[in-house]
């Protein structure tokens, strides 16, 4: 069974608070539900959510778990909040440009870029990461990894 | 989906069903080591209970498969850690029903491809054919993924189809569905 760790603290960035979540371990069929009421929670409890996913930690995402990053994104959205991601392992940012997230998430390399971003500065470009086993700090030399936020997809 | 050719690894029918015309049973380990690895395929079956608790597993005994018998580079080893892992976990979901099993696959020449084939026994609670299934993903493949809103629907329309050159399904002799899945190694895939 996977198995995942994921902390929570507040961080107040130019005036803005924030939440940045920290991941560690996987996300799978096995523990991904649970695990993403946690989240929900915290969307729910903010009244403008600003919430940072570190996923330095993070080894191991599913379909399903990308899934629920979408709703996380939707529900933020519509209460004006903002998500963004920081630090993806480069699989896990693999997985991520796949299936189109970096699109539509702010995906930063950098964990204090991806804090500027809630100050409403366009974020610098990121890089994605060098390898899997490492966090992506060391990546600096590679192309974008995301786009230009949208507006929230519709269906 | 990339590529265009197609490995002349055998049918679905002979891998899953005709052990004794396939290349004996051989484990990771001899195989990584063997002088003949990349002459002939390999072929690794592993059956697992219906139970998602075993996915964790899958996954590392995938990852192993593919950077020891494969060729494939380390981003492909990750990459099949997620088609594996989707397409198990569609079995286990839907295909099989609890206290069943499902098998999958593993046939690769080193150094040219890796084919994967999952059965489910077709007892599963949401049970789909062969042509629904391939009618699902081809509906959805070339959807634009920002348009996606839905928790589910990525697996194996999104992630499978787009990290492999050949997606079918067959109905299989338990009555369930086998996925068989082919990734040619191509120019700037391998180690």
């Amino acid at each position: 069974m996977a198995q995942v760790n994921i902390s929570f603290q507040d961080i107040d960035q130019a005036g803005k608070m924030i939440k940045l979540i920290g991941f560690e371990g996987q996300l799978d069929e096995t523990n991904v539900d649970s695990e993403a009421k946690k989240i929900y929670q915290v969307i729910t409890e903010m009244a403008e959510p600003n919430i940072l996913l570190d996923f330095a930690g993070l080894e191991y995402m599913n379909s399903k778990s990308i899934g629920y990053l979408t709703d996380w994104y939707s529900q933020v959205t519509a209460k004006n909040g903002k998500i963004v991601i920081a630090r993806p392992r480069a699989n896990i940012l693999d997985i991520l440009k796949v299936v189109g997230i970096t699109q539509i998430i702010d995906t930063l390399e950098n964990l204090d870029e991806a804090k500027a971003a809630f100050s409403g500065a366009a974020p610098s470009e990121a890089t994605p990461a060098p390898a899997a086993e490492t966090p992506v700090a060391a990546a600096s030399q590679q192309a974008p990894v995301n786009q230009a936020p949208t507006t929230p997809p519709t269906a | 989906m990339e590529g265009t050719t197609t490995p002349t690894a055998p049918t679905a029918e002979t891998i899953v069903h005709s052990d004794a015309n396939h290349p004996a049973e051989h484990s990771v380990l001899s195989k990584s080591n063997s002088a003949n690895s990349t002459e002939k395929p390999v072929k690794i079956s592993v059956i697992l209970p219906t139970n998602a608790y075993f996915m964790s597993g899958i996954r590392d005994f995938t990852m192993t498969v593919v950077q020891n018998m494969t060729g494939f580079s380390e981003q492909w080893a990750f990459r099949f850690q997620s088609v594996v892992d989707e397409l198990t976990n569609n079995a286990i979901e839907f295909g099989s029903a609890p206290g069943q099993d499902i098998k999958v696959t593993f046939v690769s020449q080193k150094g040219k491809y890796i084919e994967v084939f999952v059965e489910d026994t077709g007892t599963g609670p949401n049970k789909k054919t062969a042509k629904e299934l391939a009618t699902y993903v081809e509906e959805h493949k070339n959807a634009d993924p920002t348009t996606i809103t839905s928790i589910r629907g990525r697996g194996l329309a999104q992630i499978v189809a787009a990290w492999t050159d050949s997606l079918e399904f067959k109905e299989n002799e338990k009555g369930g569905i086998t996925v068989h899945v082919i990734k040619n190694l191509d120019e700037g895939e391998a180690l």
